[in-house]
This record gives structure tokens, sequence and C-alpha cells, in this order.
């Protein structure tokens, strides 16, 4: 089976789908039977999903309204 | 317009407009500034790190597409070659703030050290924790985890797991290989996961927390601590 370092430096890929079906098995065999990689797997996955959720780093309403008053000035003398 | 050169280049608004306001129709460049106002302040807030310097740069990086919007390529996305504007504009302002450029920004550092980032927290996590936290406080420390980390891995993360692009895109926005990407991005998801796991585990039980550490340590050891719990 394959040790717990070689897992996890193929967490990232394995989440975006991006390894090979025999990869993939091997990894999701240890998961089944290691409870830390399990759990980071786990989490990591749900920390992913969480960010999307919450649509973090949207566009202030007085940055954005600044934006289109300098934008106005630019826009009307061209 | 063909098919194959609205698929190429995005959705065939983004042309129609480019053509009005080369065309001399100014105004017409507002509705693609809404459109993509998020992206740029994303991207310019991922190389920046902080609010302020984003909004100068994301002003500054429309400006820039404004002003040079008859060199803009049509074989290109429109939002690909706006991202790449804004990289730039974010990658001066943080040069002009520095002075000198740091190990942390430097293009040319691939990644960090080879030493692998290694989880430290392994209890699950709550099912819901907007039911605990709310939407606001929960954006909040989620924003609050992912500027924690380091610049080169906090780009990544924003631009890949905030903003969604492609790792092809998202390299060459920042001008880094996808494979520098995908190292980054793993010590990146990894490094946010341990950020947040404090606000987001499941408080254990002692019970579980036993278990947990027997079955790490072994079933010897596991009995003497039961034992010594009085289980």
């Amino acid at each position: 089976m394959m040790e717990c370092k070689d897992v996890l430096a193929n967490l990232s890929n394995y989440v975006d789908g991006e390894v090979s079906a025999e990869l993939r098995m091997a990894l999701e065999e240890h998961v089944a039977k290691c409870r830390r990689c399990h759990v980071v797997f786990d989490t990591t996955e749900k920390a992913l999903k969480i960010i999307l959720d919450v649509e973090p780093f949207e566009v202030p309403l007085a940055v954005s309204a600044r934006l289109y008053t300098r934008l106005e000035k630019i826009l009307s003398d061209a | 317009m063909n098919q194959d050169q609205a698929t190429q280049s995005g959705p065939p608004d983004d042309l129609a407009l480019i053509d009005r306001v080369l065309a001399g129709d100014a105004r017409s460049f507002e509705p693609l500034v809404r459109r993509y106002e998020r992206r740029v302040f994303r991207v310019t807030l991922a190389v920046l790190g902080n609010v302020e310097d984003a909004e100068d740069a994301m002003q500054d990086a429309f400006i820039k597409a404004f002003r040079h919007l008859s060199q803009f390529r049509r074989e290109a996305r429109f939002t690909t070659w706006l991202t790449r504007i804004a990289v730039n504009e974010a990658l001066q302002k943080r040069q002009a703030r520095k002075g000198m450029v740091s190990l942390d920004d430097s293009r040319g550092v691939e990644g960090q050290s080879e030493e692998r980032f290694m989880p430290r927290r392994f209890e699950s996590w709550r099912a819901d924790p907007e039911k605990l936290y709310g939407k606001q406080e929960l954006r909040r420390l989620i924003e609050a985890a992912i500027q924690s980390l380091p610049a080169i891995y906090r780009e990544v993360l924003i631009l890949r797991d905030v903003e969604e692009m492609s790792a092809e895109e998202a390299a060459e926005a920042i001008g880094i290989t996808v494979s520098a990407l995908k190292s980054r991005l793993l010590r990146a998801r990894l490094m946010v996961r341990e950020a947040l796991a404090a606000s987001l585990e499941q408080p254990p039980t002692l019970g579980k927390k036993m278990l947990h550490a027997a079955g790490d340590m072994g079933t010897a050891l596991a009995m003497r601590l039961m034992r010594a719990a009085g289980k």
C-alpha cells in the first residue's frame, strides 16, 4: 500500500480529478484504511466547497463606486 | 460572427462591445467593466494581499485596458488579456511598494523549499458550519484564512479555488509553469485547510480523542491509556 506522504502528495490532483484510474484506486484504498489521510482528504474537499459557497472577496460597494466614478471621467473625455 | 470566433474569444458580447468602443463609443466599455470587475478585483487582491492596493491596481488595470483596447488580439479571449494586464499592474505596484524583490515574491522561484507541508490537525469537521457561524461570519473566516497564506500560495488559491480559473489560465496569468502551479496549489490547499481547521472542527469528546490517539499509536498503548482512564 502507498505511504501517507505519497498519498498526500497526490491530494490536490485527486481533488481536481486529474489522476489516472489506477492511481485513484490506490489512493482510495489507502484513504479507506488510514484515518488521518481520510480526514485530510475529506476536510480539504470540504474546505474548497465552503470557499466556493461563501463567495469570498466580492468587490466592496464603495470600491466599485469609486471605480465607476473614475472611469466616468475617462470615458466622457475619450 | 461565426461559431469558431465566438468559442475562441468568449461570449460574442465582449467582441461586440469592443468593436463599439473602437468605433468611438467609449461608454460601451462600461458593461465590459461590470462583467469583469470581480475577476480583476480578485486577481489584484490575490497578488497584493490588501483591498486598498487592489483597488488602485484594479482602476489602473481597467484604464490601461481601455487605452490599449486596439492592441487586443482576437485570437485570445478578452478575459485572458484583461487578467494579464491586471496581474502586471498588481505586480508593478507590489514591486514599487517593496523597492526590492524578496524571495517570497520572486517570479523566478518556482516554489518554496522542497519540504512538504505536514498537516497537523486530524479531527473531522462539523457537517454544517453555516449553522454555527452564519454566512457573513463564515465568509470572514474564509477570507482571513486565505489572506493568512504567504503571497505565492494565496495567489494560486484565489485564482484556482475562488475565481475558478483553469490550471493553464492561472499559470499563464502569473507567469509560472502548470507544474509549478500544481505544486504550489497542493501546499496552498493544505495550508488553508489547516488555517480553517481550528474553527471548523467538530469538538471531539474525550473518549473520541483517546480512541483516535489509540488508533494512531497502536493497540498496546491504547489499552494502557484506557485502563488509566478507568474505561
